[in-house]
């Protein structure tokens, strides 16, 4: 997510802001538990706990979408609704998010990674879903079309945190040249030459 | 230390599970197993809290591994409600048991060496 101009202390290269602060992060956690909201009644539906699932545009279409064959035959793939293991994959997103400290980024890598490959593969299903839905149903499903543009906006205000971590990392393994000191940093210990990539000595 | 009160809420629940689950389909072969696993993972998670035994949530992340597998692969699929039960709060238990105790203190920055012994 990008923000002002002004270079603050923390800034995680190559951005001028820190993508691990809570002003960066809170938004991506409440957006993220919005769609496991949805995804959850969803699920729900599928599990025949609740009758129907809102749809102000697509009436019947939605609940068709999600009894659909293509929906059954994910359930059999997964073993549970696909609409449920979205809800748990939102619901990661959320707690990924809200864990680590405001230097994440550089301080626990392994945790930026995780959170990034939760979020970003996600936005890449839900969109697929949604063109399977056009393509292959022919219906659409309101909540489906929702919680796809959430993960794409999820995806866009993730990935620089996931970046920094990214080039964080690879200043350290151009500086050591050691696969066991990126090992170190990635799972959040110390390490002499990786502090100096940090500081960009 | 978040996760792990999480966690104990989550074994709670798996105990409680033959209760909420009564009358269900195959209900009898995932009983003991919600019971045991609930059971686990609340002595885990409660242990973890005392530094000495931190590494006790490795079992409750085990625990969480073999929730989602033995609910994925005790029954043909879509198994029984009890099967896929397991497979959602072996999931759900991943996403906390991953974490550490102390994860959101304020982590020492990697700039800082660690102070010499004296």
């Amino acid at each position: 997510m990008a923000e002002g101009t002004k270079k603050p202390a923390d800034a995680a290269p190559p951005w001028d802001y820190n993508p691990s602060s809570w002003s960066q992060r809170l938004p991506i956690c409440v957006l993220a538990m919005v769609a496991f909201v949805i995804s959850a009644w969803m699920g729900l539906y599928q599990w025949r706990l609740v009758d129907a699932v809102w749809d102000p545009f697509f009436g019947d279409q939605t609940m068709r979408v999600l009894d659909s064959d293509v929906s059954h035959r994910m359930q059999r793939w997964f073993g549970v609704p696909d609409a449920s293991l979205g809800a748990i994959a939102y619901l990661g997103d959320a707690v990924f998010g809200l864990a680590g400290s405001t230097s994440r980024w550089r301080a626990r890598p392994w945790l930026v990674v995780l959170f990034g490959i939760d979020v970003i593969p996600l936005g890449g299903v839900s969109a697929v879903l949604v063109i399977v839905q056009a393509t292959v149903l022919g219906e659409w499903c309101f909540l489906c079309l929702v919680t796809a543009v959430i993960s794409l906006v999820l995806v866009y205000w993730a990935y620089d945190e996931v970046w920094s971590s990214i080039v964080y990392l690879r200043r350290v393994w151009q500086r050591t040249g050691s696969a066991g000191a990126v090992w170190t940093v990635f799972r959040g210990g110390y390490h002499a030459e990786a502090a100096a990539a940090a500081e960009g000595r | 230390m978040w996760p792990r009160v999480v966690e104990v809420m989550i074994g709670a629940w798996l105990v409680i599970t033959p209760l909420v689950f009564r009358g269900t389909e195959d209900l009898d072969r995932y009983a003991v197993n919600a019971v045991v696993s609930g059971a686990i993972v609340i002595t885990a998670s409660l242990m973890a809290f005392w530094r000495r035994t931190a590494w006790m949530r490795f079992v409750t992340l085990a625990v969480s591994c073999w929730l989602a597998g033995h609910g994925y692969l005790s029954a043909v699929r879509p198994g029984p409600p009890a099967a896929q039960h397991e497979i959602m709060v072996g999931l759900l238990l991943l996403l906390f048991a991953i974490l550490p105790n102390d994860i959101n203190g304020v982590n020492r920055p990697p700039s800082t060496a660690p102070a010499p012994r004296s």
